[in-house]
């Protein structure tokens, strides 16, 4: 009996700790590969520091962007039931599952020669092969993991105490600016986290929408692959270092706020 | 319980050892539809498994340069085979030129930005997609056929989008997302732009035409497979198909 659930726990144990370790070496070899010195040199050229600062300002704002949706539309979810509330939720779910650069295809087509985006494109906001479009891709990528994170912590949170706010006369507005917005913090900082992640990261969808232009709309991980493809091995490994900084980083903060995903 | 996973893991492990090709093909991305038809030729009458990467010119001669495994090598134009034989990646006398690869205009269906010509790229009414100079072939091609016209200057500030694969240039063109690309003429045929655009021919004298080599590399010296796919692909048999697809011998000329 004993035995059995040692071998239990030992199996399931021996299994993280060998895939993780499998990753750690993944990880561990990017480090290895380049010489230090490019990389370094890399880190100053001024192709890097344009996509750096791309990818940060975009990332700050369509993850802004994502978070002043998310939080309406993951109250919505958490809390009402309306009609269509299944397919919203079908609907806003599915750029998980989607390739991004399906997604690409999507935004490119909608934002391109509907009538839609000429409209669009009238009121100044043209969103195809130009930065606007990095923004736009990076939002409906981060989009729905935001909406995730942000519904399942106003699940933790019990109805009841918003009813006390209630019955003690404040109105619904008042109510979720005071009492519930402040009890999901952690789940703001963890949503917002991982959109901005999820934004810097962004990469199929950008490329399609955005068309991926040397110097005009390569983030990071877009500059990542050019120089893949133009064969220059030690820019590619300084592009992805950062990437990869950019994620500990992240994922660092939101283990630190204990989110659901 | 446990023993059974390691048992599992250790068959897993050597079945895919065991699935490895038996030859590995890199070639630009823009031939992909002779190179698939090709290779499922070749696989069938030889009883091989074929592996091909497809990329950009510039992406395979870095895969290349980082000591990737590849046997038969066909870029998008000869520039990267003769790059790769100075560095002693590829056998020299496996060389064969195979077709042509010529720029075009690729338009919309119905030419709605009324492109006539390479001069419309420097007009700001018009919007217009090259594929990226240090990519593809295709990038660099056409960056040297507006320089070697006087346009470059004025185009190069003009163009909305470089694209990084010469495919990407073919969705834009046949999504109307742009008004005029330059593009390879064998990918105009391709099913997906049939229908979707009009081509504009490049005046002759004005055009940079080139030549799409295949070779084995010095890795593939010893896979006999390697030598029967490089002369497979450039045989009577394989033009056809190249020509199917809308490419011109070179053996034309």
């Amino acid at each position: 009996m004993f035995r059995r659930i040692d071998f239990f726990r030992g199996g399931v144990i021996a299994v993280s700790v060998g895939v993780t370790a499998i990753l750690l070496m993944a990880i561990g070899s990017f480090l290895i590969v380049p010489s230090w010195g490019a990389v370094w040199e890399n880190m100053h050229s001024s192709e890097l520091l344009f996509s750096l600062r791309l990818s940060l300002w975009t990332a700050a704002v369509s993850s802004l962007l994502v978070m002043l949706l998310a939080l309406p539309i993951g109250y919505a979810l958490s809390r009402f039931s309306f009609r269509g509330k299944a397919v919203v939720k079908t609907i806003m779910d599915l750029p998980v599952a989607f390739p991004e650069l399906v997604l690409g295809l999507c935004l490119l087509l909608l934002f391109g020669k509907t009538p839609f985006g000429k409209f669009l494109q009238q009121s100044g906001l043209n969103f195809v092969f130009t930065q606007k479009g990095v923004v736009a891709a990076q939002f409906f990528t981060a989009l729905p993991y935001a909406i995730r994170i942000m519904k399942s912590s106003f699940d933790f949170i019990n109805p009841r105490i918003e009813f006390v706010s209630r019955s003690l006369g404040y109105s619904q507005w008042e109510t979720f600016l005071n009492v519930t917005l402040p009890l999901t913090k952690s789940g703001i900082t963890a949503a917002g986290v991982i959109s901005f992640a999820r934004c810097i990261g962004t990469f199929g969808t950008i490329l399609i929408l955005a068309g991926g232009s040397a110097g005009k709309t390569d983030t990071l991980p877009i500059h990542l692959y050019l120089n893949i493809s133009y064969g220059n091995m030690d820019m590619a490994v300084t592009s992805g270092i950062i990437l990869i900084i950019v994620s500990f980083m992240a994922i660092f903060i939101f283990e630190k706020t204990e989110a659901d995903l | 319980m446990f023993k059974k996973i390691t048992m599992l893991l250790v068959l897993v492990f050597f079945a895919s050892s065991a699935f490895a090709a038996d030859l590995m093909v890199f070639s630009g991305a823009g031939l992909m539809k002779p190179m698939d038809e090709m290779i499922a030729n070749f696989e069938k009458k030889h009883g091989a498994q074929v592996d091909t990467h497809y990329g950009s010119s510039g992406e395979l001669f870095g895969m290349l340069k980082m000591g990737q495994k590849c046997d038969v090598l066909i870029p998008g134009a000869a520039k990267y085979t003769y790059d790769a034989l100075k560095n002693g990646w590829i056998v020299e006398d496996s060389i064969h030129k195979i077709v042509k690869h010529v720029p075009v205009i690729a338009v919309p269906k119905g030419n709605p930005g009324n492109v006539s010509g390479l001069k419309d790229f420097a007009n700001p009414d018009i919007s217009t997609a090259i594929g990226d100079p240090k990519s593809p072939a295709i990038g660099r091609v056409a960056r040297k056929i507006f320089k070697q016209n006087g346009l470059w200057e004025k185009v190069h500030p003009n163009i909305d989008v470089y694209a990084p694969t010469v495919n990407q240039l073919l969705v834009y063109v046949a999504m109307e997302q742009v008004d005029a690309a330059v593009i390879w003429a064998d990918l105009t045929t391709w099913s997906e732009g049939r229908g979707k655009m009009d081509v504009l021919r490049i005046d002759p004298e004005k055009n940079i035409i080139k030549t799409i080599p295949t070779a084995v590399t010095s890795y593939g010296r010893e896979n006999p497979l390697a030598k029967k796919f490089n002369a497979y692909i450039s045989s009577k048999e394989g033009l056809a198909i190249w020509k199917k697809w809308g490419f011109e011998p070179c053996s034309a000329e």
